[in-house]
């Protein structure tokens, strides 16, 4: 502790600043977890229930118990527009095929809108800790330099080079090195870690879209 | 439009709050564990003794002030050499003349010798301690004279007399080593110890141009750095003293 109170306040500054980005980073590491494991667990059971049911309006009746999956949220998309299509599909008297065609590209257009929005807020925050991964250990180097000029300082004030004049002021120049590694490490591998989970949840979103594009083609079609 | 309202993400204000209060424990703990675990060894405190102004004296507390009533009147730290000398010769001078005498007269009966020895014993003693009155009366003489050589330190601030300690080894050695020339030589030196009590820079930030008397205070202070201790601060010790033949004073510290 010691080490910390005596440095200077340049250093001081430098370790607080990775101290809060320490703080909020394992705050979204933190938030991303939960967010990311339920909407895993949620569109898994969404999954299984929307392959067990029959009617689409069976399924939107009870969607809300999976309000976390962002498979949920493209099916709500994809229903209402399909609603919507069938509305004025009725209303209207024209030709069959260009309504069909034009229903399922409906469609398809706010799958494809839902699953964009859906990805930027799976991804919110996620870039704050790529910033500290790649960051954090450039402003501890910053502050050890600092720390290690002012050490240097002192050495041609008192005039000696001995060990135990120079070792104290590196030693505290140095741990701002060690916290800002210490605030990258954790940022650097949780943002692969989410970086994955993330793909795979897309690639999710992506086959849900295109299953529920044949579904209503399908209907369409048969209709 | 019915597309997603961005919602508000409720769980991230008590994930910050989480991440924080981790931080803090993580924080406490190290701190904890620096405690339980000491990396460096606690510091003793350290007395060393003058040996010209005996007692003993604590610079931490500032107290340079004697206890003992004798040596209250000899603050002034002058070169130890004849003090202990001349009273380890008395009682041996003693002991001489008894061995001396003790042969020739070995006819006297018993009580008689030890009556003579009484008699000797007190002598030598008597002759002591008027010695020893002398000694002082001159020294309090000296000091009454001259201003030299006497601390200047209050005794209150804590590492005033280790300013005084390094100063009265200093004089020791000067005293050892002035030479000089010219009429008022004058030498201003500014000092930096290290924590452990190493002579780490010496600078001659003025001087009257006495080379000879420069030289001489170089070597007071190489001969007298040897037996420079640590400050009792544990702190890099900076203070200018300013040397003359006579005596050296305190220049400005730090």
């Amino acid at each position: 502790m010691a080490i910390i109170l005596g440095a200077g306040i340049i250093v001081k500054l430098v370790l607080l600043l990775l101290l809060s980005f320490s703080v909020v980073s394992w705050g979204i590491i933190l938030f991303k977890f939960f967010q990311v494991q339920r909407a895993k667990s949620e569109s898994e059971r969404f999954m299984d229930f929307f392959w067990k049911s029959k009617r689409f309006d069976a399924i939107a009746s009870q969607v809300d118990r999976f309000a976390n999956s962002p498979l949920t949220v493209l099916f709500n998309e994809g229903y209402s527009e399909l609603k919507k299509v069938v509305e004025s599909d009725g209303k209207s008297d024209g030709s069959a095929l260009s309504t069909d065609l034009g229903g399922v590209e409906n469609v398809s257009r706010a799958l494809r809108r839902a699953t964009n929005s859906e990805i930027t807020r799976l991804e919110k925050y996620l870039t704050f800790l790529a910033t500290t991964g790649s960051t954090s250990p450039f402003i501890g180097l910053f502050g050890t330099v600092w720390g290690i000029m002012t050490a240097f300082e002192g050495i041609g004030k008192t005039g000696s080079a001995s060990l135990a004049v120079v070792a104290p002021g590196i030693a505290e120049a140095l741990i701002a090195t060690a916290i800002g590694l210490v605030a990258a490490i954790p940022a650097v591998m949780a943002y692969n870690h989410f970086q994955h989970k993330i793909r795979v949840l897309i690639n999710e979103m992506d086959s849900f879209s295109t299953e529920f594009l044949n579904i209503v083609q399908r209907n369409i079609a048969g209709k | 439009m019915n597309s997603r309202v961005p919602q508000v993400d409720t769980g991230i204000g008590v994930s910050f709050t989480v991440s924080a209060v981790i931080h803090m424990a993580v924080f406490l703990l190290v701190a904890w564990w620096g405690q339980l675990f000491p990396l460096q060894m606690p510091i003793q405190e350290t007395y060393y003794v003058d040996v010209v102004s005996l007692p003993v004296v604590s610079p931490q507390q500032g107290d340079a002030v004697q206890k003992n009533s004798e040596s209250d009147a000899t603050p002034a730290p002058v070169p130890v050499l004849p003090v202990p000398a001349s009273a380890k010769n008395a009682p041996k001078s003693g002991t001489k003349t008894i061995k001396s005498v003790s042969p020739v007269e070995s006819v006297e009966t018993e009580s008689a010798f030890a009556e003579r020895l009484a008699k000797l014993e007190g002598k030598a003693e008597a002759q002591q301690y008027e010695e020893r009155l002398k000694r002082l009366s001159s020294k309090k003489k000296n000091t009454g004279s001259t201003k030299a050589g006497i601390p200047s330190a209050a005794g209150t601030e804590a590492g005033s007399s280790y300013a005084d300690f390094i100063k009265s080894r200093l004089e020791d050695a000067l005293k050892l080593t002035s030479y000089y020339t010219t009429q008022k030589p004058e030498v201003a030196v500014r000092l930096t110890i290290s924590a452990e009590g190493r002579l780490i820079r010496m600078k001659i930030e003025r001087s009257s141009g006495d080379s000879a008397f420069e030289l001489a205070v170089r070597r007071a202070i190489d001969l007298a750095s040897e037996k420079f201790i640590a400050p009792p601060t544990r702190t890099t010790f900076e203070n200018g003293f300013i040397f003359k033949p006579k005596g050296i004073t305190n220049g400005t510290s730090r």
